[in-house]
């Protein structure tokens, strides 16, 4: 068990690593930043003097270790366009991209979760057709054209609910509905697929055959075994909290990281986007390890360390 | 008549670990074996699942390196594994495999896969009569080279891996357990098939099986393995009527024979061989009927004990001390 | 012998049973490709032409403007026949280079295993480890944007998927013999993957294509929604409803048409994935 956290910690490290480096090394293709930022008719001293400034002077692994050392203390750069801390302007946002992505969380996991289950142990009834059918129409639907319909819907034909901006709790809600719903409708087939496969299983066949209840055999067999596939989508969802409503707050102008990240990609402030980059890159890993550890508790083979690292 | 292909006490040791920072532990697959097969003779090779026979044939075929000892082919050392040499040389060895189907590629007819070496190899002939020509001496029809692998029956693929393998009249042919998977009824037919095309081409062959009845029909010599190392090896008539070495014995008094009820059955007991655990001194010793103590403490070493045999027991009198 | 199994080259071999849906998404997809193919002559207008006279006119008022104009009096219709090219185009793309080069990167996994193999295993867990979007997002701050790098760039969606299965196939397939049957005749490892183990696995393969594709379109056009996608005057799908989202409250049509036709035709091509992939290999998840 030990030496199976210790891999798994490993790898984290080793993909945030990744993660540092592409970020560098994409920095480094883009091009000049001196030009990018001043502009191609800018006066060669002013060129000179930032690139000093950014130590752009320096060879190129100074460079890479330089910025290895200044990520690691925290120190993120400084927004191009407005001077202030990127990682500063970052943290801002959080608490209103996490109002709106957690309630959705909850609302994707108190819808998700039981229609899968229950659609897995009524297969074919009618209510487990309208969950697979929803599903599919969940994932083609993109959220901005949800997000579009709703505003179309509420905001503008019956004028219930504003369209955009963040004034009142009502504002939260067609953002939260939007983002709910479509994961909601992923999580319940993915719930009643792994349900279903679990269902299947022999040793259900054989907890049933020896006279358990049905409903005890669910909660005792079925249910654990069906939540080890469950907890590894639920961990990259809880994952996606910080950036998983790009598109969502785009459309509802909510001032969340996301809405944060289009501006700044549209203007090519770089420090802010690499700070998002890396948030969102740690945040995920993070839940990862959760997850992996959750495994670790969830299932015994892995606790007792048979299985070695897939 | 030189030898075609050589191994001198050749070993090979696979490292397995568990997981990424899991304890590494050796298992001797093959330890110090040293054989010969000549132009035109078969050599039998016969031992339990295990005993690194299967692995013998791949380090005799080049497929995997030694990591002692030396393989050599026609007098040169076997080149490494997947360089142009090595490529090359297959056109003059080939392979037969225990799972003719699994040996197969499903999605093409199998006339197409039995002329495949001669592109590989790029030889010049006429492929559409070099394939049913090879179809013919295999026994099959035109029809059946039209058929997917899984449209025949098994006797039927092993003729078209046999035929496929004989496209570039190969010299050495290893066939590693070629006939297990098939019918009784059907093995008989395929290992009389490997008898006539090695008489009419003279090619050498190595005879991988555990089956000794099937071995004793085909083999001019016989080495028997136990735990990766040969413990008798001599003609195949004199090491299966009168096996020297213990294991010999037993093996051979386990296989059915015509005849008489035999009244000196040795019966083998206790645990089969693993060579992850290989045993101290000679490692038949545990289920040895006739071991004594040096057994548990010396590994005895392969010497003559007649004209053209050889084992490896202690309590065999060597030839040379018989003759002085 | 018993013929257990029928023979593939049997005679009459009847088409098998498929449910009306996914015969109705079969049918729309075949619309929408020829729709893209035949872009250029079916097109009524330029989708550039502006008349201004007919600004924000709703579909089904005018014989020449049957899906409306916008704001700047162009074409809604032959907008939309130029933005499904497009979309589809990057799709397409993409699709068929991340199949390229997942297939590939998972071949030299297995081909080599050791460095190489963990090498690749650790770029699957970075792509993994990042929501695709914001690598999309990071990559088109730092780059800029052209629609050969768009496309480029959809097509590291998803590679990972291809390497893994190419990978796990290839293994099983040098493991069951007769990968390493045909390296024990002596052929190249080209000929070896690309002659016998890719046929062996191109259905498996396909049924992922059909998978990732619908997903490159909802990426393209989510990208493209927030104005970071395809440029005009370029348009596209996504384009398209995120420039019509303006005149939501005055002229709804504008988005709606592209809408329509995103939510279709993902619909359509995850139908006919999904359907496949019972068909013809049940074990992908």
């Amino acid at each position: 068990m030990i030496r199976f956290i210790l891999t798994r910690v490993l790898r984290a490290v080793i993909t945030i690593a990744l993660v540092v480096t592409f970020a560098f090394v994409v920095l480094r293709l883009s091009g000049d930043p001196a030009t990018i930022i001043l502009g191609p008719e800018a006066p060669p001293d002013a060129i000179a003097a930032f690139r000093k400034s950014w130590g752009l002077d320096q060879p190129v692994w100074v460079q890479y270790l330089d910025y290895f050392a200044a990520i690691f203390r925290g120190d993120l750069g400084v927004s191009m366009r407005d001077g202030r801390p990127a990682f500063d302007l970052v943290m801002e946002r959080i608490p209103a991209t996490l109002a709106l992505t957690l309630p959705a969380l909850m609302l994707k996991l108190a819808l998700g979760i039981p229609a899968g289950v229950y659609a897995a142990l009524h297969q074919g009834t009618a209510f487990d057709r309208t969950v697979m059918v929803t599903a599919v129409f969940g994932f083609a639907i993109p959220s901005f054209v949800l997000a579009l319909g709703l505003v179309l819907l509420f905001a503008v034909t019956l004028g219930w609910l504003p369209s955009g901006g963040r004034d009142t709790v009502w504002h939260a809600l067609l953002p939260i509905i939007t983002l709910g719903a479509g994961g909601a409708a992923a999580l319940a087939r993915f719930t009643r697929s792994a349900m279903l496969e679990v269902l299947g299983r022999p040793y259900i066949r054989t907890a049933s055959a020896k006279g358990l209840p049905w409903a005890a055999v669910v909660r005792g067999h079925a249910l654990p075994n069906a939540a080890i596939p469950t907890v590894t989508l639920v961990g990259f969802l809880v994952g996606s909290l910080i950036a998983g409503a790009v598109v969502v707050e785009s459309v509802f102008s909510w001032p969340g990281v996301g809405r944060l990240l289009v501006v700044a990609v549209a203007n090519r402030d770089l420090a802010v986007v690499q700070c998002i980059l890396l948030l969102v890159a740690a945040t995920m890993v993070a839940s990862n390890l959760i997850v992996d550890f959750l495994y670790g508790v969830l299932d015994p083979r892995l606790r007792h360390g048979a299985v070695a690292d897939a | 008549m030189t030898d075609l292909l050589t191994l001198d006490d050749v070993a090979r040791a696979y490292v397995t670990r568990k997981g990424l920072l899991g304890r590494r532990s050796t298992v001797r697959a093959v330890d110090g074996v040293s054989l010969q097969v000549k132009a035109g003779e078969t050599l039998g090779i016969v031992g339990e699942s295990g005993s690194g026979k299967s692995t013998m044939g791949r380090i005799a075929l080049g497929l995997e390196r030694p990591n002692e000892g030396a393989v050599r082919f026609d007098g040169a050392p076997m080149p490494l594994a997947g360089t142009p040499e090595w490529r090359d040389a297959r056109r003059r060895m080939q392979m037969v495999f225990q799972d003719p189907l699994a040996a197969l590629d499903r999605r093409l007819p199998v006339l197409t896969q039995i002329i495949e070496p001669l592109a590989i190899h790029k030889i010049d002939t006429d492929p559409a009569r070099a394939g049913l020509e090879a179809l013919t001496a295999v026994g099959l029809s035109r029809d059946h080279g039209a058929r997917f692998p899984h449209e025949l029956s098994g006797g039927q693929r092993q003729r078209v891996v046999i035929a496929r393998a004989l496209m570039t009249a190969p010299d050495l042919l290893v066939c590693d357990e070629p006939v297990s998977a098939l019918d009784v009824s059907i093995q008989a037919q395929v290992v009389n098939l490997l008898i006539d095309l090695q008489q009419r081409s003279g090619l050498g062959m190595m005879f991988i099986s555990h089956d000794l009845r099937v071995v004793r029909q085909i083999s001019t010599r016989v080495a028997v393995m136990y735990l990766g190392r040969i413990v008798e090896e001599g003609p195949a008539a004199d090491v299966l009527r009168t096996p020297a070495h213990p294991y010999a014995r037993a093996l051979v008094s386990a296989a059915p024979a015509p005849g008489p009820r035999r009244t000196d059955r040795v019966i083998l007991t206790g645990e089969p061989p693993n060579p992850a655990a290989r045993p101290t001194g000679c490692a038949f010793h545990p289920r040895c009927p006739v071991a004594v103590a040096r057994c548990r403490s010396e590994a005895p070493p392969l010497v003559p004990i007649a004209s053209g045999r050889s084992a490896a027991c202690h309590l065999i009198t060597p030839f040379a001390k018989v003759a002085a | 012998m018993i013929d257990i199994y029928p023979s593939t080259e049997a005679p009459a071999r009847r088409l098998p049973q498929i449910p009306w849906f996914v015969m109705l998404a079969m049918g729309w997809i075949g619309f929408v490709l020829l729709v893209a193919l035949l872009a250029d002559v079916i097109t009524p207008f330029s989708y550039t032409a502006m008349d201004l006279k007919y600004r924000l006119v709703a579909p089904f008022q005018t014989f020449s403007h049957p899906l409306g104009t916008d704001e700047l009096g162009r074409d809604v219709l032959s907008r939309l026949i130029v933005s499904i090219r497009i979309s589809l185009l990057i799709a397409f793309g993409a699709t068929i280079i991340s199949a390229v080069l997942g297939t590939t990167l998972g071949f030299l996994a297995a081909h080599f295993r050791g460095f190489v193999e963990q090498a690749v295993l650790m770029l699957a867990d970075f792509q993994a480890a990042l929501p695709f979007l914001i690598l999309a997002l990071s990559v088109l701050a730092f780059f800029g944007n052209s629609l050969p790098l768009l496309i480029g760039l959809m097509g590291l969606y998803g590679w990972e998927r291809y390497a893994r299965i190419a990978r796990g196939l290839a293994i099983s397939a040098s493991a069951q013999g007769y990968a390493t049957a045909i390296t024990q005749l002596g052929a190249r490892p080209t000929r070896v993957y690309l002659r016998h183990i890719l046929p062996n696995i191109a259905s498996t393969l396909i049924v992922s294509m059909t998978l990732v594709f619908p997903e490159v379109i909802l990426l393209e056009s989510g990208l493209s929604f927030l104005g970071l996608g395809v440029q005009p005057p370029m348009t596209s799908l996504g384009n398209m409803v995120g420039y019509g989202r303006d005149y939501i409250t005055r002229a709804a049509w504008i988005m709606l048409a592209p809408s329509t036709v995103i939510v279709l035709t993902t619909l359509a091509v995850s139908l006919v994935g999904d359907w496949l992939r019972d068909k013809l290999d049940p074990t992908l998840g």
